[in-house]
């Protein structure tokens, strides 16, 4: 009776087993995420949807990050949709990811008199205040991680069985595509007109148990942007150095669907030049924030997050929102519901 | 005259004085000397641990300690206790049956009919003595560490049947960690007792094993200066569930086990063979009628089932480790050479779910004390605190391979333990004996003969009972090969299962379906997994032993339970029929061996699991 009762067991275990580690695949809007590097089964499918509020106030130089434009003496407000495809697999033996974004939205950009004037559009008149705005498309990006230490193939349900990370190294490399909407006329645009990439080293410590309910990590990724040129910025070239970033997370399990987490993002460098001319100064920007995540179905995580700058420059006030719903399936617990429903 | 007198007189008082103190002076020293003389005993009991588990037996669990304690002693086959734990340890300490000394039934599971009745107080009862309590008497240090479960109150006690220094649980069985939750929720946490004082918090980071280890050590280190000889009674409560380990010794056995059970079983019955403990043609009972063949499963559902089996063997090496730490202790004060080491399991493996039946349903107390305390059961959890991990049916017939049955049942899988004596007087090291029947209650008598110690009919003004046991002391120092002859018997009986051995010939009732709930007759020399009734052949035989059955009833004052925690057995577990190594055939993937079958599901295979 025992076993038998144990082993109608089973489908909750292989449904848990294959979607609870496939809750990973990059945002790559601002940061990653919390547990954006969590490995998930070959062949999980992810999609997600997430709406990011971005506001931005710089009252000195500053320069912009990817897709988040600060100017000196200007107000920003970004409302992004990013939607994200990914799918887990195997390369090489080692368990692997590739993501896909898609970036739509607006940008509103509110300007101070004394503006820079090679900031200034045309059409305005440099040392007047004025308002622009964008929307339509961003830059669409690409980006493939693979484990390079920590986890072995997550192909088979004995594999995941098996599977108590500690420490884990990964390697990602992601790349931007200037295919976004983009005004050479426009101080602000969705699209950044140049190619990007970013190599990340996501490094995660995984303590206490790997169990639901009972998951913590430490997650650090260091990486670099590096940009191509924009050989058409308000009429001029604008070249930028690469952005250093780090990015941390302390997570931890309330329940086995509640997690939350304490979010770190610094980024530094970025030094532009326009027509081979500095402007403003390195970007030297701390944001400190927070993550809530629910997973309501098997299938359905929510999120939520809260991030702002703590440190750094004193000189600029950002903030973003962000609410995600991520969907993840794997064929193997599909076929399992329909099993359990009957025929 | 008066002057001539009274020197000689003075003379002879001091005469007299001098020799009655010599007197005293000349016992005291013989006294001391003869303590000195005897041994020491170290009684080593594992807790629901298989007949086969240990290496020297044909297990593959890592026992290097026990294996050598079998090397420089003597193994027995034929060794028996009862079906489940306080029984067994009733008749452990007091050398007489079950229904005598108390526990004729489970103090928590007591039959409307039997309660109020002489021999089911449900402790160990006042008509019998410890062999404790007799030892002190004559000049041993007598200490615990472990399981008690023989009563919970303050004159129930091991401190108040005879052990001077204890540590002790005095339930059945819990958490082994320092939260120290009960099973039961009538009593939720596991009530401690210290030198007979209740303890209200257990030390942080405790773990059972670790310090019960601990506590016997000190026990014998702190008592050993005035020289007098001890008796330490090491109860361990490894492996009884739940199955938890420290977090460092949770992964020691990973993946061992995932072939399955099958497999593993029979890799254990080669073994035995081998070792001598079963004979080669011997008929070794089939995988238990209810249980699937590990081959129909997929490898997740083997490797979900060989954890817990991980965790049963990590508990059996993990004391088996602590073990070594006594006899390394030992042997530092050169105590090892004169202490008889006795090791045994109180019961067959735990193969019944001990959680199911202790938390009821859903709205019971019983349940919502498992919701709080028992309730994680992520498969990385378990083995941790607050998981209740058992092995089950599946890996219990695994251990008690080659027997029929487990834990609760008087079927050989219920009460067939392993034994290992090993110290002075104890000839044949290295040696199997496969001639003597044993009995749990003969370890009573034993350890008094060699301690030097009559039972007496009297204990502390009242009568008490014999003791039923039979001293193996004859036999350890290789003058005899068994206790026993071929017109002794032993008998059982709890929860309405029976069971008479005499010889090599053994009758049991036991409830559907794992009996007939009529008599049944096996030869267990030829079939000790009781495959065969042959009630029908031998008859006669039947009969005689039916008839003993009814002296055992008489004898002991045994009431049939009107109700028994197996009386629904037949509902809950499917009809019993024929098994069939090769019904249902084996074909296709199911034939590819594990490892092979592991790599498919890993890659390179559209069959993924």
């Amino acid at each position: 009776m025992k076993s038998i009762n144990r082993h109608a067991r089973l489908p909750a275990i292989f449904t848990t087993m294959a979607i609870l580690l496939s809750y990973s695949g990059t945002v790559l809007a601002v940061d990653d995420g919390a547990r954006a590097y969590w490995k998930g089964r070959d062949g999980t499918t992810v999609v997600s949807f997430q709406y990011l509020n971005l506001n931005m106030q710089a009252s000195d130089a500053k320069q912009f990050a990817p897709n988040q434009y600060i100017y000196p003496n200007a107000d920003t407000e970004a409302n992004v949709m990013i939607a994200n495809w990914a799918r887990h697999m195997t390369l090489f033996n080692r368990p692997s990811s590739l993501s896909v974004n898609l970036v739509a939205g607006s940008v509103e950009l509110d300007a101070s008199a004394s503006l820079d004037s090679r900031f200034v559009p045309p059409g305005q008149t440099a040392g007047t205040a004025f308002s622009q705005s964008s929307s339509g498309y961003a830059d669409p990006s690409v980006q493939i991680d693979i484990n390079l230490v920590g986890t072995s193939k997550l192909v088979s349900t004995v594999d995941l069985m098996n599977y108590e990370p500690t420490w884990t190294v990964d390697a990602a490399v992601m790349l931007g595509v200037p295919i976004g909407e983009y005004d050479e006329d426009k101080l602000v645009n969705m699209g950044l007109n140049r190619w990007y990439g970013r190599l990340a080293l996501p490094i995660k410590y995984h303590f206490g148990v790997f169990s639901p309910g009972y998951m913590s990590s430490f997650e650090i990724t260091p990486s670099v942007w590096i940009f191509t040129e924009n050989d058409d910025f308000l009429g001029q070239d604008l070249e930028n150095d690469p952005l250093w970033q780090i990015e941390a997370h302390l997570t931890q399990d309330f329940t086995p669907t509640f997690f939350g987490s304490l979010d770190l993002l610094y980024r530094s460098g970025f030094q532009s030049e326009i027509d081979g001319t500095d402007v403003g100064d390195d970007v030297d920007i701390g944001d400190f924030g927070f993550t809530l995540n629910f997973q309501s179905t098997d299938n359905l995580m929510i999120r939520t997050s809260y991030s702002s700058n703590v440190f750094g420059d004193n000189d600029i006030d950002n903030s973003l929102l962000r609410i995600q719903f991520v969907y993840a399936w794997h064929p193997l617990s599909e076929n399992q519901k329909k099993l359990s429903k009957g025929h | 005259m008066v002057n001539k007198t009274f020197p000689l007189v003075i003379a002879a008082m001091f005469a007299l004085l001098l020799t009655t103190g010599a007197m005293r002076v000349n016992a005291q020293d013989t006294t001391q000397s003869s303590l000195k003389n005897r041994p020491n005993i170290l009684l080593i009991v594992a807790d629901d641990m298989g007949y086969s588990d240990l290496g020297s037996y044909g297990g593959e669990i890592n026992t290097p300690v026990l294996d050598q304690l079998a090397q420089q002693g003597m193994r027995y086959t034929d060794f028996y206790v009862s079906p489940t734990c306080s029984v067994t340890r009733s008749m452990l300490l007091s050398g007489t049956d079950n229904h005598v000394a108390g526990l004729g039934n489970m103090g928590e599971l007591n039959a409307p009919n039997q309660v109020g009745n002489p021999g089911y107080e449900g402790v160990l009862n006042k008509r019998v003595a410890s062999v404790a309590e007799l030892l002190q008497d004559n000049g041993y240090h007598t200490y615990m560490a472990g399981k008690w479960h023989l009563g919970l109150k303050p004159d129930q006690f091991p401190h108040a049947r005879g052990f001077e220094r204890d540590f002790s649980t005095l339930v059945g069985g819990g958490d082994h960690f320092d939260d120290g939750w009960n099973v039961e929720w009538q009593i939720p946490k596991m009530p401690y007792t210290e030198d007979g004082r209740p303890i209200k918090k257990l030390p942080k980071g405790f773990y059972s094993t670790k310090n019960y280890t601990d506590k016997t050590i000190q026990f014998i280190e702190e008592g050993r200066k005035d020289g007098k000889p001890f008796f330490a009674y090491m109860a361990y409560t490894a492996p009884h569930g739940p199955l938890q380990l420290p977090d460092d010794w949770l992964r020691r056995y990973k993946n061992r086990y995932d072939e399955g059970w099958d497999g593993i079983r029979l890799q254990r019955l080669a073994r035995m063979q081998e070792l001598g403990i079963i004979d080669k043609d011997a008929n070794s009972a089939d995988r238990l009628f209810f249980l699937p063949r590990s081959t129909a499963f997929t490898p997740a559902v083997r490797v979900m089932q060989g954890r817990k089996m991980e965790l049963y063997a990590g508990m059996v090496e993990y004391m088996d480790e602590q073990i070594g730490r006594v006899f390394d202790y030992l042997k530092e004060i050169d105590e090892y050479g004169n202490t008889v080491v006795i090791f045994i399991s109180d019961n067959g493996a735990e193969g019944n779910d001990l959680v199911r039946m202790v938390s009821g349903q859903p709205g019971s107390f019983g349940y919502l004390h498992a919701m709080n305390h028992f309730a994680e059961s992520g498969h990385n959890s378990l083995g941790r605190k607050g998981t209740f991990a058992e092995y089950g049916p599946l890996w219990a017939q695994v251990s008690m391979a080659p027997f029929r049955a487990y834990k609760g049942w008087v079927a050989e899988g219920g009460i067939r333990s392993p034994l290992i004596v090993s110290g002075p007087g104890v000839k044949g090291a290295g040696g199997l004996n496969k001639k003597a029947v044993l009995h749990v209650m003969d370890i009573a008598p034993t350890i008094l003969e060699l301690a030097g110690v009559q039972h007496p009919d009297t204990y502390k003004g009242r009568d008490i009972e014999p003791m039923q046991g039979k001293s193996w002391v004859g036999m350890l120092n290789g003058n005899t090969q068994s206790p026993r002859g071929p017109s002794d018997w032993l008998g059982w009986e709890l929860f309405g299962n029976r069971a008479i051995r005499q010889g090599g010939w053994k009758i049991s009732w036991l409830y559907e379906p794992f009996g007939t709930e009529d008599w049944q007759l096996f030869n267990l020399t030829e079939d000790p997994g009781e495959q065969y009734d042959l009630s029908d052949k031998f008859p006669k035989k039947r009969k005689e032993l039916i008839a003993l059955w009814d002296e055992y009833v008489k004898t002991n004052g045994v009431i049939i339970g009107a109700r028994s925690p197996f009386e629904q057995a037949s509902k809950q577990l499917p009809n019993r029929v024929p098994e069939f190594d090769d019904y249902p055939p084996v074909r296709g993937i199911e034939a590819v061996p594990y490892k092979k079958l592991i790599e498919l599901m890993s890659g390179g295979t559209e069959d993924k699991e």
